[in-house]
């Protein structure tokens, strides 16, 4: 099973961070998996993107024209990438900051105000891991435990952030199993 | 070791550590800037020595002192830097001493964009500096063969007394996915009969390196490196032939470009299409061979696709067609890159006669 990911927000969401995140996390599990960053001249306040590809097989093109599922930090991102889901896709969308209807009705849609979520499990900060946790609970493309497990291993000195992500994690991946 | 999840600039830079490199220099350019980061961590770790130079001209330079003295020295840029440095380039090669050279290419001419493209080909192939040299040029698909190929390249520099180029596009500059790096190289511990320095203090005659040659003796260099480059095309071409047994329909890729007609071949194998690709690893020494061996009786068009409009790589796969099978052309360009979609619909227009 290969599963494209496009995630989009501005610099200072966690866009690269929680890609990479995935990739590593995927790639500890026994996955094959690309990240790629697409960067504006931007930094903090501009466009964010990248390409996550999970993958039993090798992966062999990191380019797909579209991908399965998008998750939209915000409104200038979800306006910016919807038409690169395909048919049938999932669109994860935190509605705390994207506002537009999504007119699209040939997509599945995953709507969760993230930032919301964040704030109350600590750090508004966690609102790309609350996505992760919708994301991978709706799609599967991984099972959210072996995600936290990486967490874990990475935050393993700060026993508070491990805490607050896993709280993050889980409140996403609750709604996100509520539409899979 | 296993496999770890690594960015290409930063993997490339690690190889050539692993590789024996001690000596970096270099200034600073989108989208290659993970290396020289890496590089001014890692080398000193390793008793090496990293510069950022003044300017790209300055970090060449450099990298040409490093060299006359036997250290594993290298540099990386993007286009228009790599163009900069192509002077220093020329005199690497003119001095007979070897040195890593990574261009990780963005859209041109010109300052153009800091997006990936692959626009260098004919700089790389053709001339990379002034004087009418060659180098082996590098381009690896998948960051373990950016690992693999670095990790040799200063073997390769080398045995030739000539600077070596690994020339990868932005996208696999930046993007990260699975390696599995190998171990730390020995360096050689006696000094070769050519370079400077006198470590052990033994009487022996003063050693000279230059790239003038007032007098004669430039035209036998000359013929020496016209010589060393036909070797290369014998011994040293590196080429991935994908599904040619059958194929009716040949695309030719390198690189990025390689990855995404790979994907689109794959499908079109599933519906019955028989189609196959020529991929050089090596662009100089361009394999040639891979298109001799070809059944021409069978073959009805070439593909060439390329990260670059118009194609590049076209010549040199016309040299060896001829006019024995048409030859097609799909590329994005200025930043812009190939995608699945797009890559199998050019594809498919060939195969529908409508290219």
């Amino acid at each position: 099973m290969k599963n494209t990911l496009l995630v989009g927000g501005s610099g200072g969401q966690g866009v690269m961070s929680v890609g990479t995140m995935l990739a590593e996390s995927a790639a500890e599990n026994g996955k094959y998996a690309t990240f790629m960053p697409v960067y504006g001249p931007e930094q903090r306040g501009g466009s964010a993107r990248c390409t996550v590809i999970i993958s039993d097989d090798e992966i062999m093109s990191p380019l797909p024209k579209k991908v399965k599922t998008l998750i939209a930090m915000n409104e200038q991102s979800y306006k910016k990438f919807i038409n690169e889901l395909e048919e049938g896709g999932i669109l994860v969308m935190n509605s705390s900051r994207v506002t537009s209807t999504v007119a699209r009705e040939d997509i599945r849609i995953v709507s969760l105000p993230a930032d919301d979520i964040a704030l109350e499990t600590g750090n508004i900060r966690n609102a790309n891991i609350v996505m992760i946790g919708a994301y991978l609970a709706s799609t599967g493309a991984m099972d959210p435990a072996e995600f936290m497990k990486s967490l874990e291993h990475k935050f393993k000195n700060k026993p508070e952030v491990i805490e607050q992500n896993r709280k993050a994690l889980d409140k996403g991946a609750e709604i996100g199993k509520q539409t899979s | 070791m296993g496999k770890i999840l690594m960015k290409g600039c930063e993997a490339i830079a690690e190889a050539a550590v692993l590789g024996g490199c001690r000596f970096y220099a270099g200034y600073p350019i989108t989208p290659q800037n993970e290396l020289p980061e890496y590089m001014s961590v890692r080398l000193p770790e390793v008793g090496g020595d990293f510069v950022q130079g003044e300017s790209e001209v300055a970090s060449i330079n450099m990298v040409y002192g490093a060299a006359t003295v036997g250290t594993r020295a290298m540099t990386s840029s993007s286009s228009p830097g790599i163009a900069l440095k192509s002077e220093g380039i020329s005199y690497l090669s003119g001095a007979n001493l070897p040195a890593l050279i990574v261009n990780v290419s963005r859209g041109g001419p010109g300052l153009g964009t800091i997006q990936p493209a692959q626009s260098d080909y004919l700089q790389a192939t053709k001339a990379m500096g002034h004087g009418g040299f060659r180098m082996i040029v590098f381009a690896p698909y998948s960051l373990q063969e950016a690992v693999d190929l670095t990790y040799n390249a200063f073997d390769y520099a080398e045995r030739d007394r000539n600077p070596v180029l690994i020339l990868i596009d932005g996208a696999l500059g930046s993007i990260k996915e699975l390696v599995e790096l190998p171990p730390m190289k020995e360096l050689p511990t006696e000094q070769a009969k050519w370079q400077l320095g006198n470590p052990t203090g033994e009487k022996r005659v003063a050693r000279m390196l230059t790239s003038i040659y007032p007098e004669a003796g430039l035209e036998t260099l000359n013929r020496t490196k016209g010589e060393m480059a036909v070797a290369w095309g014998e011994n040293d071409v590196m080429v991935e032939e994908f599904l040619l047994d059958d194929a009716e329909y040949v695309v030719v890729a390198y690189g990025i470009a390689a990855r995404v007609a790979k994907e689109a071949i794959t499908g079109l194998r599933e519906k019955g299409v028989k189609i196959g690709m020529i991929r050089p690893i090596t662009l100089f020494p361009f394999p040639k061979g891979s298109f001799r061996k070809l059944d021409y009786g069978k073959v009805k068009a070439f593909i060439d696709i390329e990260m670059t409009v118009p194609a590049q790589m076209r010549d040199d796969i016309a040299l060896e067609v001829l006019d024995r099978a048409p030859i097609y052309e799909y590329g994005r360009s200025g930043g812009v890159l190939l995608d699945d979609d797009g890559v199998l619909e050019a594809i498919e227009k060939v195969l529908e006669g409508e290219a």
